[in-house]
C-alpha cells in the first residue's frame, strides 16, 4: 500500500471528496485487495453507510444491501474508505451539482506548498469527481466510480489520475443505482495501472443479479478473439501495435494547448515499434445528440421511482393542493429532492418518450447508436464477438487513442459561488464528444495522464479498445503511463 | 430493441372492431336489429412460486390470504440498485398457455416499460411487452366449436401492488405483496357477439389456465381481471365506436355490463346521438357502467424498451419440449372420457369437478377426478362401472360431508378394489357403499377386501346357510306378515324382506333374500 492521506478533516473538508468516512474496520490480511484502501462512488449501495447519489432526495437513504462490487471488495479484503462525492445520480460533467457541493480539485503539482485556502479552484469533473480527487489527493488507493457518458474519463483526466470503464457488462450493476441502464458502466480509478488492473480483474466476474451481466462464455469468446488478434507486447517493444487517430476525436473545441502532453505521448509510442495510423469514425457528429436523448430517456423513467413514499425525501403537500392525482402529490416532493440538471434532463427524456416524438427522437438514437458500433467495429482488427457476424479486419488496428478531454479542468465558480461553473452548460456537453462515443457502444476506455498541458493542469489520453478487449487496453495503458513518467 | 420497437411505432396497439369472426348473425330479442360486439383483455395472474422479475427468493408470488406488505422484495418496493431478473418458470408457463390457447409463441420477443404515476407502482413503470409479445395469433373454442374466440397476443407483463381506499378516512392504503407479481395479459380479438358468450368465453379460458397450471384464475381472488371492449352497431352497418369497461371481477358482472353497456350505447344512438370512445367504470349496485375518462384524456405511458432485460429468446426445441409435457387440455379430456364410452353428463360432472381442482406453483397440478378415474379404470375395469362409483356414490358422499375433492381420503387402489369385489359379487352393492362409508369414515391405507372382510360384509361361500338363519329369524319376528304371505298376498313379502336386508347390514343379496323366503313360506 502505497503512502495515504488520511481523510479525516482538513484535507478532506477542502477537496470535499469524500461525503462519508467510513469507521476503522480492522484490516484483512487475507484475499486479493487486502493491501488497498478503497473508496466507493456515492451512487453504490454499500450497507452500513449511505448512498446519497449527492442528491437531496436521498440524502437519509442508506441502502439495506451490498451492491455486488461492494461485496466483492469485502470479500477480497479491501478496506472501505468512505464513499465519494459525485454529480447528482451520475449526471453531470464537473461534479458540482452535488447536494454535498463541489469537489476541489487536489491536483497538486504545481502548488503543493500553498495552503489550501489560497490554491486555484478548479473542478475535479464529473460525475465521478470525488472518486478522481479522493485518489488524486491520496484518501484511497483507488476508487470505484460509475461512467454512462464519461463520467470516469473526465475526472481523471482533470484530476491527473487513472480511469478505466470497462466493458459494458463485465462488472455487475446489481446495487449501483441506475442512471441510464443501458451505458451505465462500473469502473475504477487509481494512480497505478497495476492497482487498476488488481482491482478491475476481482471485479469483473460474472453476477447472475445483472441481467446485463456478459456471461463466461462470451467473455470467453472475446478474451480469445483479443488474444488472436493481437501483437504480443513482450520485452518492451510495440512493433505489431496498431494505434487509430481518429480525427472525429479532434474536434474544433479542442484547446490546442493540451496537444503536446498527447503528441509527446504519440512520439514515444512510435518510437517503440507502434504504428499510427489515422482512422475514421463517421458517425460521431451525432452521437451528442443520440447519447442525450438516449441516456435522458433512460434517466426519466429510472427517477420515476423517487416519489418519497417507500423511501427517500418526502415533503408534504401544502394546505390546499389538489390531491386528486398521484401525480400530483409526488410532485412536491420530487421537485424539492431533485436539482436542476436532474429536472432538466427527467424533461428531455419525457419528452423524448411520449408518443409524438418517440420515432423521431428515441428510435432515431437508437439507429445512430447502432451506425456508432459499427463505426468501431471498421476500424479494429479484433471482431466484435458480440455481433452476429463478428468480421475481423487484418488492416484494423488494436486501439484508439485520443484525448479525453478538450480542456484542462475548468475553474470553479467563486467562493460566492456566483458564476456557472464552465464556460457554459452547452460547452460541459461538447466536452463528452470525447467519451460518448465509447459509451455508446459499450467498449472499454481507459484515460491515462499524458502530462501536464501549457496551463500546468493534468491533461489525460483515452486508449479504446474493441468490447472484451479490456486487458489489452490496460497492457496498452501501461506503456503510456510509462511514456508519460 | 430498434428492430422491434420500429415494428411496433407503426402497429395499433388498440383493439379494433373492424370485422366480424362468428358466420351466422343471430338476432336478439333484447336488441332486435342491433349487432353487438365485444372483445376481452385478461389478465391473469400466473401460479410460479416466485414473482416475474424478483429474483429473490423471499418475493412470492402472494397467497390470497397473506397479511398485506409480507412478500415484498427490495426490488418490489423499487429500492434504488436492484435490477429484474426473469423467472423462467413463468415463461414456461406462459408458453404452456400460449400452446393450449393455438397461439404461435415468437422465438423473439421483448420487454418494455409502461411509465405511470400511481400509489401501487413503486417503480413508476410496469414491464410488460408493449412492442413485441410473446406469443400472438391464437384462439379458443367456446360451447364444443360453435365459436371461436381468436386470440391477438398474449404478453408477459408485472402486476401492480393492491391499492384500498377508505373513503371514511380518505386514506388509501398500499399492498405491495401482489407488486411484481407475474401476468398474462390475453387479449381476444373482437369476436363475441353477446354478454353470454362473453360469459363462456371467460370461463373457458379459466377452464383452460387451469387445466395447464398457468394460473388459478380466480376472478374473486383477483387472480383474474377482464377489462371488455363493447361497441354496437346497427345490422349491415360498419362497427360502431367502442367503450371500454374496466377491471370487471366476475363472470356475472361481466355479462351484467356488457348487457348495460350495449343498453346505453344503443339508446344513446336511437336518440340520435353518438357514442363517443371511452374508458368506463361499472358500478356493482347501480349495474351500470360510468365514464372514467375520454379517449382525449388517454394517458401517454411512454413505452420504452426495458434497458436491463435482454429479449426473450424462445426456440423451437423449448416449445416442443413443454408441448410433450403439457397436460391435457379440456376438450381432449372430454372427447376422450366420451370415447371410453361415458355420457355427456357423467363426462361433464369429472370435468366440473376437476376445474375446480388446486393449481399449485409453478405449473402442478393437484390430481383431479379425471386422473382418478384413469387411474382407476386402467388394468380393464369398465369405465362405465367406475364413472359410477365416482360421481354417484364417491363425489355424492363428499358432497353430503361437505368435503372437496382434494380431501377424498380413499386412494386409487382402494376405490378399484372396492370395485372389484362388487363387481366379482363378492360384495353386494348396498355393501359396498357401506364398505366407501366406512372408508370416507375412518381413512386407512388397508385395501377394500382387508376392510371388508374385518366388518364381515363379504359374502361368503355359506352364504345360503346364514341367508337362510337371517330368513327364519324374521319369519319368526314377524309371525303375522309370515302369515299373511303364506295366505298368497305377496305384496306383504317386501316388508320381510326389508327387514332381513336390515339384518343382514345390507351383506344379502336381494334376489337370493326374496326367493329363500317364498320357498320358505309358499314352498314355491
Amino acid at each position: 500500500m502505497s503512502q495515504l492521506t488520511p481523510p479525516e478533516g482538513h484535507a478532506n473538508s477542502n477537496v470535499n471528496a469524500l461525503v462519508h468516512i467510513a469507521s476503522p474496520a480492522p484490516r484483512t490480511s487475507s484475499g486479493a485487495l487486502s493491501d488497498y484502501a478503497i473508496a466507493v462512488k456515492d451512487n453504490i449501495c454499500a450497507a452500513g453507510m449511505p448512498t446519497t447519489c449527492s442528491s437531496a432526495m436521498l440524502a437519509e437513504f442508506t441502502s439495506p444491501f451490498d451492491a455486488t462490487v461492494v461485496e466483492l471488495l469485502r470479500d477480497n479484503g479491501a478496506t472501505l474508505v468512505g464513499k465519494t462525492n459525485c454529480d447528482e445520480f451520475g449526471m453531470g460533467s464537473l461534479n458540482t451539482y452535488s447536494v454535498h457541493g463541489p469537489v476541489v480539485n487536489p491536483f497538486q503539482a504545481a502548488n503543493a506548498g500553498t495552503p489550501w485556502e489560497q490554491r486555484e479552484r478548479r473542478a475535479a469533473g464529473g460525475s465521478s469527481g470525488g472518486s478522481a480527487a479522493a485518489v488524486a489527493a491520496g484518501f484511497c488507493d483507488a476508487a470505484l466510480a460509475t461512467d454512462t457518458g464519461g463520467s470516469i474519463r473526465l475526472p481523471a483526466s482533470y484530476c491527473g489520475v487513472l480511469g478505466l470503464k470497462p466493458s459494458y457488462g463485465l462488472v455487475s450493476r446489481w446495487g449501483v443505482i441506475s442512471y441510464a441502464d443501458s451505458l451505465d458502466c462500473v469502473g475504477v480509478m487509481a494512480k497505478e495501472v497495476g492497482t487498476l488492473e488488481t482491482v478491475f480483474n476481482t471485479l469483473s466476474v460474472y453476477d447472475p443479479r445483472d441481467p446485463t451481466a456478459a456471461r463466461p462464455d462470451m467473455r470467453q469468446k472475446a478474451a480469445q478473439a483479443c488474444e488472436e488478434h493481437r501483437p504480443n507486447l513482450t520485452g518492451g517493444s510495440l512493433a505489431g501495435l496498431r494505434i487509430g487517430i481518429p480525427h472525429e476525436l479532434f474536434p474544433a473545441e479542442l484547446n490546442l494547448s493540451t496537444l503536446g502532453p498527447l503528441r509527446r505521448m504519440l512520439e514515444h509510442l512510435k518510437s517503440r515499434g507502434a504504428s499510427l495510423l489515422p482512422v475514421s469514425l463517421p458517425s460521431t457528429p451525432y452521437a451528442l445528440s443520440a447519447y442525450y436523448v438516449i441516456s435522458s430517456a433512460e434517466a426519466s423513467s429510472n427517477m420515476a421511482r423517487y416519489d418519497g413514499i417507500e423511501y427517500g425525501l418526502y415533503k408534504e403537500p401544502p394546505p390546499g393542493s389538489d390531491k386528486t392525482k398521484t401525480a400530483n402529490v409526488y410532485a412536491h416532493s420530487r421537485s424539492a429532492g431533485f436539482g436542476k440538471e436532474v429536472q432538466k434532463r427527467i424533461l428531455l427524456g419525457t419528452y423524448a418518450l411520449s408518443a409524438d416524438a418517440f420515432d423521431n427522437y428515441f428510435l432515431q438514437a437508437q439507429r445512430v447508436r447502432n451506425l456508432i458500433r459499427a463505426d468501431f467495429d471498421r476500424v479494429f482488427a479484433v471482431p466484435n464477438t458480440l455481433s452476429s457476424s463478428p468480421r475481423p479486419n487484418a488492416d484494423g488496428v488494436h486501439v484508439l487513442l485520443h484525448p479525453s478531454a478538450i480542456r484542462t479542468a475548468p475553474p470553479l465558480p467563486d467562493r460566492n459561488g456566483s458564476a456557472d461553473p464552465g464556460d457554459s452548460v452547452l460547452d460541459a456537453y461538447v466536452q463528452d464528444v470525447l467519451t460518448i462515443p465509447a459509451s455508446l457502444a459499450g467498449l472499454p476506455a481507459l484515460s491515462v495522464p499524458a502530462g501536464l498541458g501549457e496551463d500546468g493542469w493534468p491533461v489525460g489520453v483515452s486508449v479504446v479498445g474493441q468490447w472484451g478487449c479490456d486487458a489489452m487496453v490496460l497492457d496498452v495503458g501501461k506503456v503510456c503511463e510509462q511514456s508519460a513518467m | 430493441m430498434l428492430a422491434h420497437a420500429r415494428t411496433l411505432a407503426t402497429r395499433s396497439a388498440r383493439l379494433r372492431h373492424s370485422r366480424f369472426y362468428s358466420a351466422q348473425v343471430r338476432d336478439d330479442s333484447r336488441w332486435p336489429g342491433w349487432d353487438v360486439v365485444v372483445g376481452i383483455e385478461v389478465h391473469a395472474q400466473i401460479k410460479s412460486r416466485v414473482k416475474l422479475f424478483s429474483g429473490a427468493e423471499d418475493a412470492w408470488t402472494p397467497d390470497y390470504h397473506l397479511p398485506a406488505n409480507t412478500s415484498v422484495s427490495t426490488f418490489d418496493a423499487a429500492f434504488p440498485g436492484t435490477l429484474p431478473r426473469l423467472n423462467p418458470k413463468c415463461v414456461e408457463l406462459g408458453v404452456r398457455t400460449a400452446i393450449a390457447l393455438n397461439a404461435r409463441v415468437q422465438q423473439r420477443s421483448a420487454f418494455d416499460r409502461k411509465h405511470y404515476f400511481y400509489a401501487d407502482l413503486p417503480q413508476g413503470y410496469q414491464i410488460t411487452q408493449h412492442y413485441a409479445p410473446f406469443a400472438t395469433d391464437g384462439r379458443l373454442e367456446l360451447e364444443g366449436g360453435e365459436t371461436c374466440v381468436r386470440i391477438k397476443q398474449i404478453q408477459l407483463e408485472q402486476d401492480t401492488g393492491k391499492s384500498t381506499f377508505d373513503p371514511r378516512r380518505k386514506l388509501s392504503s398500499i399492498d405491495l405483496s401482489r407488486a411484481g407479481a407475474g401476468l398474462m395479459e390475453i387479449v381476444s380479438e373482437p369476436d363475441m357477439r353477446s354478454p353470454e358468450e362473453a360469459g363462456h368465453y371467460i370461463r373457458a379460458l379459466q377452464a383452460v389456465l387451469r387445466s395447464v397450471g398457468s394460473s388459478d384464475g380466480n376472478m374473486e381472488q383477483g387472480s383474474l381481471r377482464c377489462d371488455v371492449n363493447v361497441s354496437v352497431n346497427r345490422r349491415g352497418e360498419p362497427a360502431g365506436t367502442r367503450c371500454e369497461i374496466k377491471n370487471l371481477n366476475s363472470v356475472k358482472f361481466i355479462m351484467v355490463a356488457i348487457t348495460s353497456e350495449v343498453r346505453r350505447q344503443i339508446d344513446l344512438l336511437e336518440s340520435g346521438g353518438s357514442v363517443a370512445q371511452e374508458t368506463r367504470g361499472f358500478d356493482e349496485d347501480k349495474a351500470e357502467t360510468y365514464s372514467l375518462r375520454s379517449k382525449e384524456d388517454a394517458p401517454d405511458y411512454r413505452y420504452m424498451p426495458d434497458p436491463n432485460l435482454p429479449p426473450l429468446l424462445i426456440d423451437e426445441l423449448y416449445v416442443s419440449r413443454i408441448r410433450e409435457k403439457m397436460p391435457e387440455l379440456p376438450d381432449a379430456t372430454r372427447a376422450r372420457l366420451l370415447a371410453l364410452g361415458l355420457s355427456r353428463r357423467d363426462a361433464d360432472v369429472l370435468m366440473d369437478v376437476d376445474s375446480g381442482r388446486e393449481v399449485k406453483f409453478d405449473g402442478a397440478l393437484a390430481p383431479g377426478p379425471v386422473a382418478y378415474f384413469d387411474q382407476i379404470s386402467q388394468g380393464g375395469r369398465d369405465p362405465k362401472v367406475v364413472v359410477n362409483w365416482i360421481t354417484h356414490e364417491l363425489l355424492g358422499q363428499l358432497a353430503f360431508r361437505n368435503e372437496s375433492f382434494s380431501k377424498n381420503p380413499i386412494s386409487a387402489e382402494q376405490m378399484g378394489g372396492l370395485i372389484d369385489l362388487v363387481q366379482r359379487g363378492e360384495l353386494t352393492g348396498t355393501a359396498g357403499k357401506t364398505l366407501l362409508r366406512h372408508m370416507l369414515d375412518k381413512p386407512s391405507d388397508r385395501s377394500a377386501s382387508d376392510l371388508a372382510r374385518e366388518l364381515s360384509l363379504l359374502a361368503g361361500a355359506d352364504d345360503a346357510v346364514v341367508l337362510e338363519k337371517w330368513c327364519a329369524e324374521v319369519i319368526a319376528a314377524l309371525p303375522q306378515e309370515a302369515e299373511v304371505v303364506r295366505r298368497g298376498n305377496v305384496n306383504v313379502l317386501n316388508k320381510i324382506l326389508g327387514r332381513v336386508m336390515k339384518l343382514s347390514k345390507g351383506r344379502a343379496d336381494a334376489k337370493a333374500a326374496r326367493d329363500t323366503l317364498l320357498r320358505m313360506l309358499t314352498g314355491k
